[in-house]
């Protein structure tokens, strides 16, 4: 009999609890979780991008703990730490389905691949290209989302390829973009160890990146002169560790930023040396203006007159502006809050106008940093390409000489590529809507749930005329009952792949089991698929998601998003890398946009900074003014609704319900609501009370806390039963086609 | 030769009272371990008495605010409260229908190590294998903000 020394020990243990206590604990201490051997992973849940163990025992995963090696250093967050059981969920689909006579019924992966490949063979050959589309998501794997990209874009030339990363970071990429010619943040969670100055706003990091604020908290406890500024109108958890929490009227974000921007110039806290030599001055029309001009714009903006606007007291816009300003680093983070809005762009570009004012960027700790909401948004969609207007590594569709770069590298025929930008998310399913869409192929997300306004989106996608396929792994996800055809996938780790967080660090996920029943990896189906509907095998001739990444790889080398030397050895020895990595003995880099840490910039360059994305190699601070909500609150709808997660849950809940302690901690939606206007209204935690918007109405339990300031209400989104999306509105920012999930207004009563 | 154990007697008979005595003791020990059942139950947490629906059962911090107000404060202040590590994350269910095993004391192995591997490797390092990490840091006061191991026994030197 084989008894390791800690097996002994643990039986030595449990038996001494049995005589103490009759049996009952022994069963729990028995319960036995050695494993054969561990596979470094990543966490299949946020955008922070833990490193994860899977304890694989008997071809089984058993348990999971956090990667020592990566940026976690071993932490995971309740999410992380409770994912084994999602794996073997009983809802998992292990056979295609197609949808005979209303029902889904299962199929041959032969009947299922042809009867697509014909659907979308016929679309293309009656309506044109631009009739099927690609939905994809943040949470495929980057070789996934750069392949189905390329099969659509190069294969059927059609540009109808969009993701959920629109619904979640196309404002970030719009305010790097606008800002500093590249997408990414410059800095990284290095920086969080060496900031004294946090500057929170719009997000809820503690429930939302949970190991991203662990960072902070604990940054904060080893210094206890480190500012931690929180900007909300809910009072989170994530303000508990707050100096400052600052509450204001949702929606006048951008002008209490406009606020703090004058107060920097005012006080003389701004670092003229450098806005001078590294910033241009541009206004809404582009147009190049002056400091002087900026000083102008600001007045506007004095805090006296934001007071007016956004509720805020002006001491206190005086308070954390001087705060961001004097500290040595500031660390500026924003998550949907800031995205999420109509004007989510111009929110973004005014955040790094502070940064650019007062010189905190490139420095260790100072810096603006975008935190995504999925495990592989900012790495796998906004890198590789995976948006209506992109194409892989920054390049876009509009542009000839990218197109004809991509044509290139692709083996097509010069200007062969279809030039004109796709649909972006919403205008795509309203197309869908229209008839105008006739094949669809969804990857990995459940937009039945997920997008705003989505009783309009639902009728469209249960048109009868339309073709939908899905990729998906689990059969009680929402948008399961609109599809015509499943195919199985194979999970998070029972396929190689990889995920790039909010850092630019990307990370493989190792291959820990085999998928159950016929499921196959998404790669494999994709170029079945593929080739089955006609396009040329020469394009995708991969036989897994290594040889994807090797042309990935070959994509990005003669851009600044140089991933050459992150190597799929590389990455199966360490636990993530940073680009951009120019070659296989490139440690990755911490800061983007500096001399001597970025190795796009040479280093004999004349000047410290080097914002390359932008044709003189300046950052730009825009001058953006105050632009309130698209659905104010007003007499008929007198409160603002918002919406968000919970720490429990994530996203749509499709995996997290699946875990019996998360689907009990948290097990339906409900409403929060500020206690004064509760008590106006006379309701009391557990009523059942009615939120109605323009678009429809539905009934939550209430929860009574101060949470929310008056006026709000905030409903999270994960419940399928009480699906909030049905309330929001599909408004989008015009700039990045974001829409506004964040506000809309609403009317509640107590029923 | 003379075999006393037991009171086996020379022929290799065994006398009557060993018999009984040793019937006695068994007897003993199942009424005790049948005591101990009774009055000390496999789920302490009232929880699994007194509500019916097992919709909330992983809400424990609302009872236990009431029920265990001590403990629920702890927890609240802790860098576990902070963080929002919720009970059931090392606790499991008190129906034992979670994934974790139910235990009001947490297996070292099969919950701390999820995170805290690397300083459990650090503490075997130098200490050898303990299976208690709580008497040295006591779970629920590792406080955020104020001093970290305010527990005296922390304090002392291993």
């Amino acid at each position: 009999m084989d008894i390791t020394r800690r097996e002994f020990l643990k039986y030595t243990a449990a038996s001494s609890a049995f005589m103490a206590i009759g049996g009952p604990l022994a069963f729990a201490a028995s319960k036995d979780q050695t494993v054969d051997h561990w596979v470094k992973g990543v966490c299949r849940f946020c955008g922070t991008g833990c490193g994860v163990m899977v304890g694989v025992k008997n071809k089984k995963v058993v348990t999971v703990k956090g990667d020592p090696n990566n940026h976690n250093a071993g932490f995971l967050c309740l999410k992380g730490a409770l994912m084994t059981p999602i794996i073997y969920a009983k809802e998992r689909i292990t056979e295609p389905l197609i949808r005979k006579n209303g029902k889904l019924v299962p199929a041959t992966w032969d009947e299922a691949l042809n009867l697509t490949a014909s659907k979308f063979k016929e679309a293309i050959k009656k309506y044109g290209p631009t009739s099927v589309a690609y939905y994809g998501s943040g949470q495929a794997l980057t070789e996934e989302t750069y392949l189905a990209s390329k099969i659509f874009k190069a294969g059927l030339k059609c540009n109808n390829v969009e993701g959920n990363p629109r619904l979640c970071m196309a404002s970030a990429v719009g305010g790097y973009v606008t800002t500093y010619g590249k997408d990414e943040p410059c800095g990284s969670y290095d920086d969080i160890n060496a900031a004294t100055c946090f500057f929170i706003i719009g997000s809820n990091t503690s429930e939302c990146h949970p190991i991203i604020f662990k960072k902070i908290a604990a940054r904060k406890q080893a210094d206890p002169n480190v500012k931690v500024i929180v900007v909300d109108p809910r009072k989170t958890n994530t303000a508990r560790i707050a100096d400052i929490h600052v509450s204001f009227k949702p929606g006048t974000d951008l002008a209490i930023l406009n606020a703090m921007a004058y107060v920097i110039i005012e006080e003389e806290l701004d670092n003229y040396r450098f806005h001078s030599k590294y910033v241009n001055f541009m206004d809404n029309q582009k147009n190049k203006r002056t400091f002087e001009d900026y000083k102008k714009f600001l007045e506007d903006y004095t805090p006296e007159k934001v007071e007016k606007i956004s509720g805020v007291p002006a001491e206190t816009i005086r308070k954390i502006a001087k705060i961001f300003a004097e500290s040595s680093a500031t660390m500026s983070l924003w998550t949907m809050g800031i995205n999420q809005r109509i004007r989510g762009v111009w929110a973004n570009n005014l955040i790094s106008n502070l940064h650019l004012l007062t010189g905190h960027i490139g420095k260790p700790g100072a810096t603006p940093f975008s935190l995504t909401g999925q495990p592989n948004a900012c790495g796998g969609v906004r890198d590789t390409g995976g948006l209506s207007h992109l194409l892989p590594a920054g390049r876009l569709i509009k542009k000839r000489e990218h197109r004809n770069e991509m044509e290139e590298l692709w083996g097509l025929p010069k200007d062969s590529l279809n030039p004109k930008p796709g649909y972006h998310t919403v205008a795509l399913f309203k197309a869908l809507g229209e008839g105008k869409i006739k094949a669809l192929l969804i990857l990995c997300t459940n937009p039945a749930q997920s997008l705003p306004n989505v009783n309009k989106y639902r009728k469209a996608m249960a048109r009868k005329d339309n073709f939908i396929a899905l990729i998906e792994c689990f059969r009680d996800a929402e948008t399961v009952k609109f599809a015509d055809v499943v195919f199985p996938a194979a999970f998070w780790c029972e396929r190689e792949g990889v995920y790039g967080c909010s850092e630019r660090r990307y990370s493989l996920i190792g291959k820990a089991i085999d998928p159950p029943g016929k499921c196959r990896p998404t790669v494999n189906i994709l170029v079945d698929l593929a080739v089955r509907m006609g396009v040329d095998p020469k394009l995708v001739p991969f036989k897994n998601s290594a040889d994807v990444w090797d042309e990935w790889r070959k994509v990005a080398r003669p851009t600044p998003y140089n991933f050459w030397g992150i190597t799929r050895e590389r990455l199966r020895k360490e636990s993530g890398i940073r680009w951009p990595c120019p070659t296989e003995d490139h440690p990755g880099t911490r800061i983007r946009y500096v001399r001597g840490e970025d190795p796009n910039i040479p280093k004999d360059y004349k000047h410290k900074y080097f914002f390359y994305g932008k044709p003189d190699g300046k950052a730009v601070i825009w001058f953006r003014p105050y632009k309130g909500p698209a659905e104010a609150p007003d007499k008929d709808y007198p409160f603002v609704l918002t919406t968000g997660r919970v720490i429990d849950h994530w996203h749509t809940g499709t995996m997290t319900m699946k875990v019996p302690e998360l689907r009990r901690s948290f097990p339906n939606a409900y409403v929060e609501i500020n206690e004064k206007d509760a008590k106006k209204m006379g309701i009391q935690n557990g009523d059942r009370v009615l939120l109605e918007t323009r678009r429809d109405k539905m009934v939550f339990p209430a929860r009574v806390s101060d949470v929310c300031r008056p006026g709000l209400v905030f409903v999270p989104w994960f419940d399928v039963n009480l699906m909030i999306n049905k309330l929001t509105k599909d408004a989008f920012d015009p700039g990045s086609k974001q829409p506004e999930f964040k506000i809309c207004a609403v009317r509640i009563k107590k029923v | 030769m003379k075999l006393g154990f037991l009171g086996a007697t020379e022929g290799g008979r065994i006398g009557k009272w060993p018999i009984i005595i040793l019937a006695g003791m068994v007897i003993a020990v199942v009424a005790f371990l049948t005591y101990i059942n009774v009055a000390f139950p496999r789920v302490k947490c009232e929880y699994a008495k007194h509500l019916k629906s097992p919709d909330t059962a992983s809400d424990c911090y609302a009872c236990h605010l009431k029920a265990t107000p001590k403990v629920a404060q702890d927890w609240y202040e802790s860098k576990h409260g902070v963080m929002l590590v919720k009970c059931f994350v090392c606790h499991g269910q008190p129906d034992g229908k979670g994934s974790v095993p139910y235990a009001v004391n947490p297996d070292v192995n099969t919950t701390c190590r999820k995170c805290h591997d690397p300083s459990i490797k650090k503490m075997e390092k130098k200490y050898g294998l303990k299976l208690e990490c709580n008497s040295c840091h006591p779970f629920h006061q590792n406080s955020i903000h104020h001093k970290a191991y305010v527990k005296p026994v922390a304090k002392r030197k291993i």
